[in-house]
């Protein structure tokens, strides 16, 4: 009697173990594999370096991240995309390279993955990523090709999404009775009046530089004042009203703006923010970790943030990273692993408390980060107003940024008229997409 | 010289004292900014009153460093890793570029090849070359051609030693990127080293070859240590080069491969301009320059001056 | 015995076959290989192979493009203004310190210093130097009560010649000091004695004689001027508009940033056609100003 009970004991001490061995984790059959990932260098992402040895823990997966300024990760990737066999398992893309790297197949689609059930974690919870972002970066091949639509499908995952935001100092608001601008017009006016209420101060500091800068902060202002880069039948309308009022509207900014404005990239923008030498900001949320941090900011505790101005509408940013996996990456399935844990719930929650940009609906009300960012909420209000047509994602894109931004920093620094420039640019961006093939349909 | 005997004027020495604080200052602000924090640096006080601190420093080096330093979450900027680099690739470059330079002018000279004049040609030919200019070449060269199969038994034996996947190409690799470097820097040399070799006298190496010597023992034994202000020279020039060039490198290396210059481009970060961490490795990169400098400035002179003046 | 002179008779070619063999491999062929390419429309990720061939597609599209046009007038304004201004006050520091001071070793020691460091490190020197609020420049204009100036924004052509200027001054100064300290005593003895003042001594006697040198050395200059890339990358990136974007920087990003490698190529190789005629434009002057200079020396030796 003694010696069967043992003997079933015994027995089922045996099934636990083999039922544990046929349970084995999702993580063990990569543990030891190293993953190379490439990041851009941008405050989210060293915020998920901060993460990542949490991630080696609990799997076992080494992470060795190659960490480059976007614009060099992109011309990287499309060195690396292009090759047989790749270096990179797992990659952070600009949201504007999804045009590139989908059309030139050379993202995986995620589907097989979520398929997969020995890859796929049932607690995801896919819904509670922020929509608005899933169709801007993981999305292609639904309405214009970049847009939510019947016919899309998802190739990446929103990772660091931003959006723009009005970061403005509370003691020189207060100081002079200002109030807190709501509309464009108030911002303007705003800003045009700090120089004079505080000698030496500017107004609003935006980025301005010639190329990239340049046209980011036109587009910040375009799709809240009304304007799109194209029309439904993809004639360039950036030469419209709202266009030229675009881009008064950023010159305004430059010429009320710190010293200097005209040359500013956004690290300058920022960096003369964070100095105290400008009483506003309009740009990307990833700066809030920075304006917070006393090493480098002479502002800690003076901001306070709003929604981005409105216009006619309400319209702001989308941008920022998404993470997908290279067609040719060597640990696809791994990769897969990683860029779910960093996308989870709790990956997200540990990635905005490391100072980072959440993706999820969850992450922002969430009160632990509530209580150690107080500026989340308002983040999470200005994300919901997100615009995902806010820029074209298509091939040819790059080109007539290029352009945009070129010929706008013509318009800041050498007086170009302002109607003037923008023909050009629509002059050539015709001729761009011409070539690209966007008007076969319409002989 | 008319002038030898003369007390020169104050207003001399004033100007002078100006023109050296112009050409040393700039260099002297950057090395003291390297100790500043950034917050110094920003703050305006542009006097020297500050706490110096080697925290720049501490995170430049920080993958080299025997500790962790405590202000850093993780290592981001493997500096240390890229001086390496930059270090194997611009002696290696240098030290390939003397021998085989040394070599073709020897002969260019001994043997009366072509005149001197066809060579000062192609010298001046490929200094005008710019490295722009080579740079589509080279990339498309050394990513898509340059390359061994990873069939082949040499591209598997590489590919089992030094891991890695696809093809087994230039681009990428040290070699890669010594190649461009020795190819830009071989036509200088060999001028210069030329006008060295000219001088040395030609009994001197009969005397030896009636001895029984070999060309080669000649040349190594007898021409070699007759020539070593020239190839002081030489070495100097090439180093500088292979240690300061971007724009080749940046397009030549990858992850593991980067160099100094393409670290510093690279941490110009827009989101993120750290002056201090900047001038820190702007330092570390301008040092060997520097020694260089205050050491063989005869050397680096002659070399300058050997082309134009006497050519 | 045979294989002895077998063996010396290879001799020259085996000194001579490495250097050879490395030139043609890593600039020969490159360059034959971007001529080819500059006929084609030719993607980064693809081999030339694969690449369609245009005709001379690309070379037209440059020429009419506004934007190269401005590209081009960028890189010769900034090349000939470098090198003017760097010649005038290169020969006239050497022609002012060219006594016999101690310490002169030591002067030059720290003149050199600046050609010597990385491109790159310049670059980010000046850059933080002409920065809007932290720059030097800005702080001492605001010290004595001045407007402070928008370096590199409104003035990024001069800011960016200026930081040129320092650079490079010094290599200019170094060569134009050499050739007046390797002049024929005898000539300037001679005109001393004959009673020419110091300005004369210049004009009529150091110049010309040290003109063949001195056109070397602006050659040697301009050359290396259409070269400039990363002191330029690094402070402006090109900006502001086309302001500061020169050739040289244009190419790359043309290659990288745009993906058109044909385009990029078609452009090298315009550059090098310009340096080529400037090259030779100087070399044919040089011969004829050699021969001037040689005709001159002569006649100071005979009225000696």
């Amino acid at each position: 009697m003694f010696n069967i009970s043992k003997t079933i004991c015994g027995v089922a001490v045996a099934s636990v173990l083999m039922v544990g061995q046929a349970l084995a984790g999702p993580y063990d059959d990569y543990a030891d594999t190293t993953l190379v990932v490439n990041f851009p260098a941008h405050p989210h992402y060293d915020a998920v370096r901060k993460i990542l040895p949490e991630f080696t823990k609990e799997t076992g997966i080494e992470v060795e991240v190659d960490q480059l300024p976007y614009l060099k990760m992109r011309e990287r990737q499309t060195l690396e995309l292009g090759q047989d066999e790749g270096d990179y398992d797992l990659i952070a893309y600009v949201v504007f390279s999804k045009a590139d790297y989908v059309y030139a197949d050379q993202l995986e689609n995620l589907a097989r993955y979520f398929m997969n059930p020995k890859l796929s974690d049932p607690a995801y919870d896919a819904d509670d990523l922020i929509d608005g972002y899933v169709y801007n970066i993981g999305f292609a091949g639904g309405n214009k090709g970049y847009l939510q639509g019947k016919t899309g499908s998802l190739f990446g995952i929103p990772y660091g999404s931003e959006t723009s935001i009005l970061g403005y100092r509370k003691d020189i608001f207060e100081k002079h009775g200002l109030e807190v601008p709501q509309t464009y017009d108030q911002m303007l006016d705003i800003a045009c009046k700090i120089p004079e209420l505080e000698p030496g101060m500017g107004g609003l500091s935006s980025r301005a530089a010639s190329g990239h800068h340049a046209s980011h902060a036109f587009l910040l202002h375009l799709a809240p004042l009304g304007g799109r880069v194209f029309d439904d039948s993809w004639n360039p309308i950036v030469n419209n009203a709202e266009g030229v009022q675009a881009a008064n509207a950023l010159k305004t900014i430059v010429d009320c703006g710190p010293e200097g404005a005209s040359s500013f990239g956004f690290g300058e923008a920022l960096g003369s923010f964070l100095a105290g030498d400008t009483a506003m900001f309009l740009d990307t949320t990833v700066v809030a970790g920075q304006i917070d941090d006393p090493a480098k900011s002479k502002v800690v505790g003076k901001v306070g943030w709003a929604l981005h101005p409105e216009g006619t509408r309400r319209g702001s940013q989308t941008g920022g990273f998404g993470i997908g996996i290279p067609k040719n990456a060597e640990n696809k399935e791994a990769a897969f692993l990683l860029m779910q844990w960093l996308t989870s719930k709790k990956g997200d929650k540990l990635v905005a408390l490391a100072g980072g940009n959440p993706s999820r609906f969850s992450t922002h009300e969430d009160a632990d980060v509530n209580a150690k960012f107080p500026h989340m909420a308002t983040f999470g209000e200005a994300l919901k107003h997100a615009d995902p047509d806010w820029r074209p994602i298509i091939p040819v894109w790059g080109k007539i940024n290029a352009d945009l931004g070129t010929t706008l920093s013509k318009v800041l620094t050498e007086d170009l008229d302002v109607q003037e420039a923008l023909d050009g640019v629509a002059e050539r961006a015709t001729a761009i997409m011409e070539e690209a093939g966007y008007y076969t349909w319409n002989k | 010289m008319a002038l030898e005997e003369k007390q020169q004027h104050p207003g001399f020495y004033a100007i002078l004292t100006m023109l050296i604080i112009m050409a040393v200052g700039p260099i002297l602000m950057m090395l003291i900014n390297s100790f500043k924090l950034d917050v110094d640096i920003i703050s305006g006080t542009s006097g020297l009153l500050f706490m110096p601190t080697i925290q720049n420093y501490e995170t430049a080096l920080c993958d080299i460093l025997p500790y962790e330093p405590e202000h850093l979450d993780f290592c981001a900027l493997k500096f240390g890793g890229a001086f390496i680099n930059s270090l194997i690739i611009a002696l290696v470059s240098t030290l390939l570029t003397l021998v085989i330079g040394c070599m073709a002018a020897y002969a260019l000279v001994r043997f009366r090849f072509m005149g001197r004049d066809t060579a000062s040609a192609t010298t001046l030919m490929v200094r005008m070359v710019p490295p722009a200019v080579l740079l589509v070449p080279v990339f498309g060269l050394w990513n898509n051609e340059f390359c061994i199969d990873k069939a082949s038994w040499l591209g598997s034996l590489i590919r089992d030693n030094f891991g890695g996947r696809g093809d087994v190409c230039l681009a990428g690799t040290h070699s890669g990127i010594i190649l461009i470097y020795v190819a830009m820097n071989l036509p200088f040399v060999i001028w210069i080293l030329q006008s060295f070799i000219v001088q040395v006298p030609r009994q001197l190496e009969e005397a030896a070859r009636m001895d029984g010597a070999g060309p080669f023992q000649v040349f190594f034994k007898v021409v070699l240590p007759l020539i070593k202000p020239g190839l002081a020279a030489a070495a100097i020039f090439t180093f500088r080069i292979a240690w300061n060039e971007y724009l080749l490198a940046s397009a030549l290396s990858d992850r593991d491969t980067k160099t100094v210059p393409i670290l510093i481009v690279n941490n110009m970060s827009e989101f993120n301009v750290e002056w201090g961490v900047i001038m820190a490795t702007g330092m570390l990169l301008a040092i060997p320059p520097i020694i260089f400098t205050l050491f063989a400035s005869r050397q680096i002179i002659t070399g300058m001056t050997a082309g134009a003046v006497k050519g | 015995m045979s294989t002895s002179t077998s063996f010396n008779r290879l001799t020259p070619y085996v000194f001579l076959a490495p250097a050879v063999v490395i030139m043609a491999l890593a600039l020969l062929y490159p360059l034959g290989y971007m001529i080819f390419g500059s006929f084609r429309e030719w993607d980064p990720s693809q081999a030339m192979g694969e690449s369609t061939y245009v005709g001379l597609k690309n070379y037209i599209t440059l020429w009419n493009d506004p934007n190269f046009r401005e590209s081009t007038f960028v890189t010769l304004k900034f090349a000939i203004s470098v090198v003017t201004v760097e010649m005038f006050i290169g020969v006239g520091l050497a022609l002012m310190l060219d006594r016999n001071l101690r310490g002169m070793s030591l002067l030059r020691t720290l003149f050199i210093l600046p050609m010597m460091i990385a491109p790159v490190v310049v670059g980010l020197i000046w850059r933080y130097m002409y920065h809007p609020t932290l720059g030097i420049f800005n702080r001492g204009l605001k010290g004595v009560g001045l407007e402070s100036v928008d370096w590199l924004g409104q003035h990024a052509l001069l800011s960016v010649i200026i930081a040129d200027i320092w650079q490079w001054t010094p290599f200019i100064f170094i060569l134009a000091l050499a050739a007046l300290q390797s002049l024929p005593r005898s000539a300037l003895e001679a005109s001393r004695i004959d009673g020419a003042t110091g300005w004369q001594q210049i004009i009529y006697i150091k110049l010309p004689l040290m003109m063949p040198v001195l056109i070397v050395t602006c050659l040697l200059r301009l050359i290396d001027a259409f070269k400039v890339l990363e002191v330029i990358l690094v402070m402006t990136e090109g900006g502001p508009g086309l302001s500061t974007e020169i050739l040289a920087l244009r190419i790359s990003r043309t290659a990288t940033e745009f993906r058109e490698l044909g385009v990029a190529a078609a452009m090298s190789n315009y550059l090098l056609m310009l340096l080529l005629f400037i090259t030779v434009l100087m070399l044919v002057y040089n011969r004829v100003m050699e021969h001037r200079a040689a005709r001159a020396s002569r006649m100071i030796e005979e009225s000696d």
